[in-house]
């Protein structure tokens, strides 16, 4: 098993103390013996003038083709920190890219729902605790739930608005491009739905909870804001997408204004307007399904 | 060496890629990436792993540059990331695993004395003792003494299991030992002592 | 079988009586068209018709009548049509973009909606589209922040994402300048794979430039298909120039060299007959059409 090559004695410090083109060469070809090959690299780990001296040695083609790679990878980046830990999880990168560009997933979408349900709530809580009298001459002041009409207007809204984002021509300004992509028009559209409508489940949820008033308004809200933005999807593949979006709208805003015009805004929680939503809900996802391919087409027009 | 006049230090270097200095990162790959690519190629014959380790390095690079802590050699900070990108490339990749055969079995290429005399490490014994060992206990030897990883990570790069990889670090150190003693000794006791190696 | 059954057969973009009407406007009316591979120009002043044909041939629209096949797939049939957008790259006449992108970053996304999943291949196609366009050093730059022709040719780049087959640019050279259009000639004559390419303009001069082939639509029609040298010559004869202006023509203008140059059917006696151009033709042509 000896090794009887010229090299294995143990090479001697030289004058110079650098390794030769020869051995260079060599040692880039793969062709230089192991005790070399550890002498060299040894000696490359404090040695700038050699380690370059070794670049020569490789294909410059090569050695561009990866930096022009790694130059993009760095400007690419990872993306926001919501995203490195949602890939982490396990979720595909390409579907969180997507996800990234929808207007009601970024920052200043979220903090104005915040806001805007920041001072809705804060208005309810108010009449609630007899801080502000309620506005509009004719309304009982103190009636059950009155102070409540406000949120309860406002709060599917939201997420029918987070929702119509997701799908809107308008909020997407890369929508022709999309359009002409082989990627699946409708799963883009119902992976963006879905996240639209969980991040703006989320503070309508939290702010109901925080609210004084049924316990479970929370969960009242959720039945509502589910049909909703499954009508307005629905509605899309049969109307315009604004005036499917604006149709969803208008069919909680009349009603609910009717309610609290009438002294009765707390309607929602009870069993048969949850069940009237959840119907809506389930054949609204029906027509969707059934209609997914309007979304392939190009559908703006 | 001293960096030539007008040309920031790897350190500088580093400093700015952790600043974001996308022009530093470039420098630093233009400066490193050549020896880094022959130096993972040695260890892993892929080339399309070495290539994806390479451009992982540099982005660990620079993503991580300010972990720097400014002690011991900018080159030597590169490799560690290298070496440890290259065994996450080689886990990644579905084909098979394999690298270089160890070249011992093949007759050195020929190189000048004077360059073997002027590489400028002292072996000597060592490196004598290094050279009689067999390629499978070198390759042990070379991934956890020199290039430094844990023997799972070792394990990784050289193919087999992490088992293997600690009996034949085991038995190359066994063997080490006995070889520098029997140098010491003379190399009439060189038979008897090659029983003890064992076939790997 | 005859030489056009042939060429009609192996036509890499067919289509067949197209028509598209907006309301009361007629788009596209009854359009015949074959594409082969390599350039063919679509030539034809604003409101012709031409992002209509082709956001259809790019499957964005649909015709109201007529049928398209591409590589002899039909976009009416859902697999079919995804088929063809696998194998399209696209450059609408107005490129939008999410306002926070940068060129990097955009080119990613539309990389994802290609169907190129793998981080590194994305970004292994990303980078040889930057290089082709030569935007290598701006890939962290915010798309607002570029110039108009910067942003042009990022709209080529993302179209040329994935080596497309059929490659539909809508005014692509719009906000070029000249040297840049230059270099858009080589980059499209040096695509990989030979693809089909269609490009609009309503200049022209980039057609002689750029273009072996050529379709001039008006008002919906097709009025010419053939070789920029074929259109000029259908104005052959009736192109003259002249001191003085004259108003028997049909067009008139003064040329660079400060004569009077003329466009019409009869040429008087003894007029001095130029070369016509291949605007000329169209010229010709668009007025015969009653476009202008």
């Amino acid at each position: 098993m000896t090794n009887s090559s010229p090299g294995a004695a143990g090479p001697v410090a030289g004058a110079d103390g650098h390794p030769g083109e020869d051995l260079l060469a060599s040692y880039a070809a793969g062709t230089a013996g192991t005790v070399t090959v550890w002498s060299v690299e040894a000696h490359l780990t404090g040695c700038a003038r050699c380690r370059s001296a070794l670049s020569a040695h490789v294909d410059a083609e090569r050695l561009a083709h990866n930096r022009s790679v790694l130059l993009v990878r760095a400007a690419i980046g990872d993306g926001s920190r919501v995203r490195r830990v949602l890939r982490r999880c396990g979720l595909p990168d390409h579907v969180l890219g997507l996800l990234a560009a929808t207007p009601s997933l970024r920052r200043s979408w979220l903090l104005s729902v915040m806001g805007v349900l920041a001072v809705v709530a804060g208005e309810a809580a108010a009449v609630r605790y007899g801080w502000i009298t309620a506005g509009s001459p004719g309304i009982i002041h103190g009636y059950p739930g009155q102070n409540l009409a406000p949120f309860l207007l406002v709060g599917p809204l939201l997420v029918l608005a987070g929702v119509a984002a997701a799908f809107l021509p308008m909020f997407d300004p890369a929508c022709r491009l999309a359009a002409a992509a082989p990627f699946s028009g409708f799963a883009l559209l119902l992976a963006r739905s879905v996240s639209a409508l969980t991040a703006a489940l989320v503070p309508v949820a939290a702010a109901a909870f925080l609210l004084p008033g049924p316990g479970w308004l929370p969960v009242a809200l959720l039945l509502p804001s589910l049909a909703l933005s499954a009508f307005a999807l629905a509605a899309a593949t049969v109307l315009p997408p604004r005036a499917a979006a604006v149709t969803a709208g208008a069919l909680w805003a009349v009603p609910v204004l009717l309610l609290a015009a009438t002294h009765v805004p707390l309607v929602i929680v009870q069993w048969h307007a949850q069940s009237a939503c959840a119907a809506v809900l389930i054949a609204s996802a029906v027509v969707l399904f059934l209609r997914r391919d309007r979304f392939e087409l190009g559908w703006m027009r | 060496m001293r960096p030539e006049a007008g040309e920031r230090d790897d350190a500088a270097l580093l400093r700015a890629v952790a600043r974001g200095d996308e022009d530093a990162l470039t420098a630093l790959y233009d400066r490193h990436a050549g020896w880094l690519t022959v130096r993972l190629t040695r260890r892993c014959a892929m080339p399309d792993v070495v290539d994806h380790a390479v451009q992982d390095t540099f982005l660990a690079v620079w993503r991580e540059a300010g972990a720097y802590r400014g002690g011991g050699d900018v080159a030597a900070f590169i490799w560690g990331i290298g070496v440890r990108r290259l065994i996450d490339a080689i886990r990644r990749d579905n084909g098979s695993r394999w690298r270089l055969p160890w070249r011992a079995a093949e007759p050195e290429a020929v190189v000048s004395a004077e360059d073997q005399v002027l590489v400028g490490i002292e072996h000597g014994r060592l490196g004598q003792a290094l050279a009689e060992l067999s390629p499978e206990l070198r390759g042990a030897i070379e991934a956890t003494v020199l290039d430094g990883l844990t023997c799972a990570e070792a394990a990784v790069l050289l193919g087999v299991a992490e088992g293997t990889v600690k009996s034949r670090c085991h038995r190359a150190r066994v063997a080490l030992r006995a070889a520098l003693a029997e140098q010491q000794a003379g190399p009439d006791t060189k038979a008897h002592r090659r029983e003890a190696w064992g076939t790997s | 079988m005859d030489e056009m059954t042939r060429s009609v057969r192996t036509a890499a973009v067919r289509v067949d009586g197209l028509s598209r009407r907006y309301g009361a406007t007629r788009a596209l009316d009854e359009v015949d068209l074959t594409l082969e591979r390599g350039i063919t120009g679509l030539l034809g002043p604003n409101g012709a018709g031409k992002t209509t044909l082709l956001s259809i041939l790019a499957t964005v629209s649909e015709p109201d009548a007529g049928r398209v096949l591409v590589f002899g797939l039909d976009p009416r049939e859902a697999a079919e049509r995804v088929e063809i957008r696998r194998r399209l790259g696209y450059l609408p006449q107005e490129l939008g973009y999410h306002r926070h992108f940068t060129v990097a970053g955009f080119l990613d996304y539309v990389a994802i909606l290609k169907e190129i999943t793998g981080r590194r291949r994305r970004a292994e196609e990303v980078a040889r589209v930057l290089a082709a366009i030569g935007l290598e050093r701006r890939a962290r730059t915010r798309i607002r922040a570029l110039s108009g022709g910067m942003r042009q040719r990022l709209g080529i780049a993302q179209a040329l994402l994935g080596q497309p087959d059929l490659l539909i640019l809508d005014e692509p050279t719009a906000g070029l300048d000249p040297e840049q259009r230059l270099r858009f000639r080589e980059l499209l004559s040096d695509l990989p794979g030979d693809p089909v390419i269609v490009l609009s303009t309503h200049q022209a001069d980039d057609i002689a430039a750029i273009c072996p082939q050529v379709v001039v639509l008006l008002q919906g029609r097709l009025h010419f298909a053939g070789t920029p040298s074929d259109l000029a010559a259908t104005a052959a004869g009736r192109v003259w120039a002249a001191d003085q202006r004259e108003t028997r023509a049909h067009l008139s203008w003064r040329g660079g060299d400060s004569r009077w140059r003329h466009i019409g059917d009869h040429p008087p006696a003894g007029a001095e007959l130029v070369t016509p151009t291949v605007e000329d033709g169209y010229l010709l042509l668009s007025h015969a059409s009653g476009a202008r």
